[in-house]
């Protein structure tokens, strides 16, 4: 899972994107509006953490430029935790709203929704044959068996398991599964899948050659 | 009791007692008059036929052949009783008869008409008309007091006889010097029904215009207390917290409504100020929430695992840099709270403005090095009056704002020199400059021209506090711009406070 933090107060940015990476995300970030819009519509991002008070461009412009383009799930970020400013920010096409200050469990939380729904998933429980992944907790058991995953291959399998059922591209996992500042070896993620089907079972990730791969 | 509270109750019931108070008199006075004219007249009569009466018994015996028919009796000429004192036991009663042509004044066979009784001296009734009321004794009947009273008063004019009521009889009762008595009297039962009718039309009329006078009254005070219930109405919405309510002046002219004009007024203000207050604390509280956020991500996030000293080190530096920021906000906050309510004390000192402008021009040089601005002060010594500090942070706080949104290589002049009696101080930068839709705000709290908190943690209230300073010392501070041009801060101190 890729996010984008825009957030202007360093401290603030610098803690967010820690955290989420060490939640198994791959977290890139910007630190005024200008660069947030840019890296928005340039990238899909499986959400957008998105400060509203940005110098240059500000959150509510931010967001209504890139719904233009993209569905990208925005979760704002903001100080005002007046009904209107949550009105308008869902009006404008936010997917959820998070007043400041915030605990990081329930940001994280919130962030889980907003991918889970855009992927159009209810629970937070997917099961594809055998395998349970629970997305909250962030683990993948096999026949009732918690397996053992690294943080990368759990979001291989999570974002594989968010689109059963479609076929989903390298291109789309590198982008997914690593951020800007990670070189993109083309080998890192074959590693990755073949651990995962050491783990989880051959079968559990087919191969469409040419395509990319899918789970059924 | 509430009903002696009300002011409408008690206006009613002093001006119902003074109504009544009038009226009763009034009813009582025409009472009075018609029953005085009613009696007088049949008065009137009573004395006249008692004269006539009195003339005739001393009209000595008609003599001549119309006189042989006249009833009265009188005794021999020189026996009259005016003559001489009379003698009780010598004078037997005498018969007296009415003459013919006095007999109209006492028509027998109208039961209300008048009519005469003579009486002997021990009070035994010589003659008298037939119409007269049926009594026991005279003079055990007649209660009027002393007959011979005018007697008693030689020299005096006697006044008429007095006139007396027996039941409803209407009677005189006037003693001759002989010593009979005549008693001329009438039924006055007409005129008392009359008198009655009068009373009950008066009471009538009276209690009429009581009930029109209170029903009115209870109109009118209603009418005016109306505008006291509206405004005690709204007043009791506003103390309940609706700030929004206005009493309903409805066209009233009346001092009341000039006071709900005014207590209108005095709410619009209130709710003004509630507004202000309370954007004001929600704008204080968004500035919290961001070094609050920092502190709880920071936090949080190196609580989660194991970290290095190096992790630790830098999580407890953000949330110093946090804490500050906070710090400086609630300073901001408590000098504008103090300069608000009056309360700031301010150390005035007579001293060279110069001395502390070229100071501040010293201490913002670090600043305008990093951000590769100019600053070219020129400044003529100017003794002021005022505190130096509070002044220093005005020019420190100009100066640095200048900087701050100047572009690099950019200049900033200041200029400071006298006026007509004011030290005036210009800062002027060749920035970007301020629109004309922020200018008018920029001396607002929590004012920040490009809606981030960039700018080194600025919360924008630093020109709110220059514009506090500035106005306690006497003095004024504005702002021209130009977008694109630059920015001009003008400060205006008198020279002699």
């Amino acid at each position: 899972m890729r996010i984008l933090i825009v957030e202007d107060e360093p401290d603030l940015l610098a803690s967010l994107a820690q955290a989420l990476r060490e939640e198994g995300y791959a977290v890139d970030t910007a630190a005024n509006g200008d660069d947030g819009l840019f890296n928005a519509e340039g990238t899909d991002y499986d959400a957008i953490v998105l400060d509203v008070m940005l110098p240059r461009l500000d959150g509510w412009e931010i967001l209504k430029r890139l719904r233009q383009t993209k569905k990208t799930p925005v979760l704002m970020l903001t100080a005002r935790d007046q009904t209107r400013d949550r009105v308008k920010g869902l009006d404008t096409g936010a997917d959820d709203y998070v007043v400041k200050p915030f605990d990081l469990e329930e940001l994280f939380a919130r962030l889980r929704a907003i991918i889970r729904r855009s992927a159009n998933q209810t629970t937070n429980l997917i099961e594809i044959g055998e395998v349970k992944v629970d997305t909250a907790a962030r683990n993948v058991s096999l026949k009732d068996k918690l397996v053992e995953l690294t943080a990368r291959e759990y979001s291989l399998v999570e974002f594989m398991a968010l689109h059963r059922g479609e076929v989903v591209t390298r291109t789309q996992l590198y982008e997914h599964l690593f951020d800007e500042n990670e070189s993109s070896l083309s080998n890192l993620l074959d590693v990755h899948v073949s651990n995962v089907r050491k783990k989880l079972g051959a079968e559990f990730i087919v191969t469409r050659r040419g395509h990319g791969y899918c789970i059924a | 009791m509430k009903i002696f509270k009300s002011i409408g109750w008690r206006l009613q019931i002093w001006y119902g007692l003074i109504l009544v108070v009038v009226l009763a008199g009034f009813g009582f006075t025409a009472y009075q008059l018609e029953r005085g004219r009613l009696l007088g007249r049949i008065d009137d009569e009573l004395h006249r036929r008692v004269e006539v009466l009195a003339s005739a018994l001393r009209r000595p015996p008609p003599r001549g052949p119309e006189g042989n028919g006249q009833p009265f009796d009188r005794p021999p000429p020189g026996q009259f009783p005016d003559d001489r004192p009379p003698e009780e036991n010598l004078h037997p009663p005498r018969e007296y008869h009415l003459p013919a042509r006095d007999a109209h004044f006492f028509d027998a066979s109208d039961p209300n008409g008048f009519y005469f009784s003579i009486l002997s001296r021990d009070g035994k009734e010589i003659t008298g008309s037939t119409n007269q009321p049926v009594r026991t004794s005279v003079t055990s009947t007649y209660t009027g007091g002393d007959v011979n009273w005018i007697q008693k008063l030689p020299g005096n004019t006697p006044p008429p006889p007095k006139v007396n009521f027996f039941e409803h009889y209407r009677e005189t009762f006037e003693p001759l010097p002989s010593g009979e008595k005549i008693l001329v009297g009438c039924s006055v039962l007409p005129e008392l029904k009359e008198l009655h009718r009068t009373a009950l039309n008066l009471t009538a009329v009276g209690g009429l215009i009581l009930f029109v006078g209170l029903a009115g009254g209870w109109w009118f005070v209603s009418r005016s207390l109306r505008p006291i219930q509206n405004i005690s109405a709204a007043a009791v919405k506003i103390s309940a917290g609706d700030l929004s309510q206005r009493i309903n002046v409805g066209g009233t002219e009346s001092e009341l409504g000039q006071l709900a004009a005014v207590l209108n007024s005095t709410f619009a203000r209130l709710e003004t100020a509630f507004a202000q207050q309370k954007q004001f604390a929600a704008d204080a509280a968004h500035e919290l929430r961001t070094p609050v956020s920092v502190i709880l991500t920071q936090t949080q996030t190196a609580l989660n695992r194991e970290r290095t000293a190096e992790d630790y080190k830098q999580t407890v530096e953000a949330c110093q840099r946090a804490a500050q920021r906070m710090r400086k906000l609630i300073e901001s906050l408590l000098a504008l709270a103090r300069f608000d309510a009056g309360q700031e004390v301010l150390n005035r000192l007579r001293f060279d403005f110069s001395k502390t402008v070229s100071d501040s021009v010293e201490l913002v040089q670090p600043l305008a090095a990093e951000r590769s601005v100019k600053v070219i002060a020129e400044l003529s010594a100017l003794q002021v009056t005022g505190d130096t500090e509070r002044l220093a942070q005005v020019v420190t706080n100009l100066l640095t704002n200048a900087i701050q949104y100047n572009k690099s290589g950019g200049v900033v002049r200041v200029n400071l020199a006298s006026q007509t009696g004011l030290a005036v101080l210009t800062v002027a930068d060749n920035g970007y400059g301020i629109t004309a839709e922020d200018l008018p705000r920029v001396f607002g709290r929590f004012f920040r021209s490009d809606k981030s908190r960039a700018g080194a943690s600025n919360a924008g209230l630093g020109l709110a506090i220059c514009k506090a300073i500035v106005e306690a010392h006497g003095g004024t501070i504005e702002a021209a711009s130009e977008l694109g041009t630059g920015t001009t801060f003008t400060v205006r101190l008198p020279i002699d406070v």
